[in-house]
C-alpha cells in the first residue's frame, strides 16, 4: 500500500514540474543556509577545542583595563618589569613572561608599506615557548628562532611566505624588512596560526623592541600556573595580591586577570551565539518554505477536488487520501532537504576554502554525521508537518460536493 | 430483506438549505432494486435524480429515511465504512468519465483494487482483461487525455468492473459522446447485463436511452410518479 501511494503521490508531483520545483528550491534555500552554518560553527568549535588543547589549561592571562576590549597597542596602562618580578614571586607560578606589542609600520622591497603587530619576546626559551603555547603551540617553520643576540632581526609569521597576501612577493630567510624604517633581516617563519591578524606579526626580541619602538613596559603578562597548581584559584591569589601592590581597591583595578580557560570560553560562547543568531535567520526562511508548502498543497487540493472525489467514489478512505498528500508535501521536503544538504555542503566547502586561501584557516567548515541526518529529517518532518491540514481537509471533503466541484 | 433485492430505498427525503430556504430533492423516495436487473431511473433535470443516485451509490446519506445495501444500513454509516462498501459493492460510470488525468488507463482501472489492497500480479493481471474485454488493451498505457470520449467511457466500464461490483451504477454514461459512440456504448451494458447479469443502475433523463433497461421509473419533484416494465 505504501509503495502505490508513493507511486501515486510522485506522479502527481511529477505532472506539476514547475510547482512542485519552485517548492523544493524555497526549502531547499533555508536548508542549505541551516546545513553551511552550523558547518561553519562546528569548525570553528572544532578549532578553538584544538586551539585550547595545545595551550593546556594551566595558563593564566593579565591584560590590563577591563578585559580583552581595547585593541592591542592601544592601552596607556603597561606593567613594568618591577610588576612582573612581583608576580613572579608569588607562590604558585610555575613561569611568568610578558608580552610587548605595538602596531608597527613594515615594509619590503619597494612594495607599499603595511601595518601589522610587532611583539616583544623573552629570548629565555622557556617564557619564549609560554607565548608560543599561548599562540596556539605554534612552533618556527622555517629558518630559526630569535637568540639573545638577535636585536636587530626578525621572526616573522605565516603569511609573509605567501606570495600576495602582504606583500606581492613572499619573504625568504636572509630577506631584510624595514619595521618602524629600521632596517632588520628576517631569520625565520612561524607556521600557520589560522587568522589573518596572528599570522602577520612580527616577532623581534625585548632589545630589538625597545631599539626599535622606545619601549620597555609590558601589555599582556601570560603566567603557567605550577603543575599542583589550580589555575582558578591561582589567578584570584595573583589579582588580590597584584590589587594590594598597585593600591586599588576591589572592583577598582586597572588590570583584569584570566585564566586562559576562562578567555577560551567567552570567545567560544560569542561565536556560538554569532551563529545561533545566523543559524535562527536560516530557521524563518525555513518556516517561509513551510508556509510555501502548505499553499502550494492547499492548491493542489482545490485543483485536484474532483480527483478527491472521483477516488473517494470508487473506494478510498479518508486515509488513503490524507497519505497521499502527507506523503506528496513529505517528498517536497525530502527532496528540497536533500539537495539543501549538497548545496549547503558546496557553499561551505567552497567558503572554507575561500576564507582559508584569505589566510582564516579557522573558518574551516566540519560536517558530522548527525548534521546531514538531522538537515533531512527536519526537511521531511517540515514538509508532512506543513501538508498535514490541507491534506486533513482533503480527506474530510464529502464525496458527492468534492465529485460536483469544477 | 428478500433476498434478491440489492437495493432498498425507504421514504427517503433529502433536504438542502440554499440560505434559509429549504429545497427538498427527494420527498419521500421509495425504490427497489432486485439483484440482476437493468434499471433506468428516467426524469427531468431538477427531478432530484442524481441525488437519488447519491443515495443508491452511497455517495451521500439521507436527511431522513433509510437506504440498504444488501443488509447494511447505510443511512447511519460514517464516511470510511460507505468508502469501503463503494468500493467493494458499486462500480460508478460518470457522464464526465472521471478518469485521473495523470494515470494511464491500466491505472486508473488498478486504482479501486488498490483500495481493496488486492496484490500487485493479480491487480494487473485482472485489469489487462478488463481493458481487452472493453478493446482497449493496446492503448492501456495512454492516459486520459490521449484517448477519444468513446475510448475513455471504456476505460470507466472496465474500472467499474474491476472489483466485480454487485451494482454497476451509470449517471448520464452517453451524456458527453457522440449518438454512434453513445450507441456502442449502450451496447456494451447491455451486453453486460444479458451475459454476466451485472445489475445496472442507469440515470437519464432521456427516454430513447432509458429504453435500453428492463424497468424504467419516473422521478419528478424527488418522487417516483410511475414505473414501467
Amino acid at each position: 500500500m505504501l509503495k502505490d501511494i508513493l507511486k501515486y503521490s510522485t506522479s502527481s508531483l511529477r505532472a506539476r514540474k514547475l510547482r512542485s520545483f519552485l517548492t523544493i528550491l524555497s526549502i531547499l534555500i533555508g536548508i542549505a543556509a541551516i546545513f553551511a552554518l552550523i558547518s561553519f560553527g562546528q569548525g570553528i568549535n572544532k578549532y578553538m577545542n584544538d586551539f585550547g588543547e595545545e595551550m593546556g589549561t594551566d595558563k593564566i592571562f593579565l591584560m590590563p583595563g577591563g578585559g580583552l576590549t581595547a585593541a592591542p597597542g592601544s592601552s596607556n596602562i603597561l606593567f613594568t618589569e618591577d610588576d612582573l618580578e612581583f608576580i613572579r614571586k608569588i607562590k604558585g607560578i610555575d613561569e611568568l613572561s610578558g608580552m610587548q606589542i605595538i602596531s608597527a609600520k613594515i615594509k619590503f622591497k619597494e612594495y607599499k608599506e603595511k601595518y601589522s603587530y610587532a611583539i616583544g619576546l623573552s629570548t629565555d626559551s622557556k617564557e619564549k615557548r609560554l607565548i608560543e603555547e599561548m599562540l596556539g603551540g605554534i612552533e618556527i617553520m622555517n629558518g630559526r628562532s630569535l637568540k639573545k643576540s638577535d636585536t636587530l632581526k626578525t621572526v616573522l609569521g605565516y603569511s609573509y611566505t605567501i606570495p600576495n597576501r602582504l606583500f606581492k612577493k613572499a619573504i625568504s630567510t636572509g630577506d631584510r624588512v624595514e619595521i618602524n624604517d629600521v632596517e632588520v633581516q628576517v631569520i625565520g617563519f612561524y607556521e600557520e596560526i589560522g587568522n589573518p591578524g596572528d599570522d602577520a606579526n612580527i616577532y623581534l626580541t625585548q632589545d630589538g623592541f625597545q631599539e626599535i619602538f622606545d619601549e620597555n613596559e609590558f601589555e599582556y603578562v601570560y603566567i603557567r600556573a605550577a603543575p599542583n597548581q589550580n589555575p582558578g584559584e591561582l589567578s584570584d591569589k595573583i589579582e588580590e595580591k597584584f590589587r594590594k601592590h598597585r593600591g586599588q581597591k576591589k572592583g577598582e583595578e586597572d588590570f583584569t586577570i584570566q585564566t586562559f580557560e576562562d578567555v577560551l570560553e567567552t570567545f567560544t560562547n560569542i561565536i556560538g551565539i554569532l551563529n545561533g543568531v545566523l543559524v535562527l535567520i536560516a530557521l524563518i526562511s525555513v518556516v517561509v518554505a513551510a508556509v510555501n508548502i502548505a499553499n502550494t498543497m492547499y492548491t493542489s487540493i482545490l485543483e485536484r477536488t474532483q480527483e478527491i472525489g472521483i477516488m473517494k467514489s470508487i473506494g478510498a478512505k479518508n486515509e488513503f487520501i490524507l497519505s497521499i498528500f502527507v506523503v506528496e508535501s513529505g517528498i517536497l521536503g525530502l527532496t528540497g532537504g536533500t539537495i539543501g544538504v549538497i548545496l549547503g555542503y558546496l557553499i561551505a566547502k567552497g567558503g572554507g576554502l575561500i576564507a582559508a586561501s584569505a589566510g582564516l584557516s579557522m573558518l574551516r567548515p566540519s560536517f558530522p554525521l548527525w548534521l546531514t541526518i538531522g538537515c533531512l529529517l527536519f526537511a521531511l518532518l517540515v514538509g508532512i508537518g506543513s501538508g498535514l491540514l490541507p491534506a486533513w481537509q482533503a480527506s474530510k471533503l464529502k464525496p458527492v460536493d468534492a465529485l460536483r466541484y469544477e | 430483506m428478500k433476498k434478491d433485492i440489492i437495493i432498498k430505498i425507504e421514504n427517503v427525503w433529502k433536504t438542502y438549505k440554499v440560505g434559509d430556504i429549504e429545497v427538498h430533492a427527494l420527498r419521500g423516495l421509495n425504490l427497489e432494486v432486485k439483484r440482476g436487473e437493468f434499471l433506468a431511473i428516467q426524469g427531468p433535470s431538477g427531478s432530484g435524480k442524481s441525488t437519488a443516485m447519491n443515495m443508491v451509490g452511497c455517495l451521500d446519506i439521507p436527511t431522513k429515511g433509510s437506504v440498504h445495501l444488501e443488509r447494511h444500513n447505510i443511512s447511519k454509516m460514517p464516511e470510511s465504512s460507505l468508502a469501503k462498501i463503494r468500493g467493494e459493492k458499486i462500480g460508478f460510470i460518470f457522464q464526465q468519465f472521471n478518469l485521473i488525468n495523470t494515470l494511464s488507463a491500466l491505472e486508473n482501472v488498478t486504482l479501486p483494487m488498490i483500495f481493496q489492497g488486492i496484490p500487485k500480479e493479480e491487480r494487473q493481471r485482472k485489469a489487462k482483461e478488463l481493458l481487452e474485454m472493453v478493446g482497449l488493451v493496446e492503448r492501456m498505457y495512454h492516459r486520459p487525455t490521449e484517448l477519444s470520449g468513446g475510448q475513455q467511457q471504456r476505460v470507466a466500464i472496465a474500472r467499474a468492473l474491476s472489483n466485480d461490483p454487485e451494482v454497476i451504477l451509470a449517471d448520464e454514461p452517453t451524456g458527453n459522446l457522440d449518438s454512434k459512440t453513445g450507441e456502442n456504448v449502450m451496447n456494451f451494458l447491455e451486453k453486460l447485463h444479458k451475459e454476466k447479469n451485472t445489475t445496472i443502475v442507469m440515470v437519464t433523463h432521456d427516454a430513447g436511452l432509458a429504453k435500453h433497461a428492463e424497468r424504467i421509473e419516473y422521478l419528478k419533484d424527488g418522487v417516483i410518479i410511475k414505473s414501467k416494465k
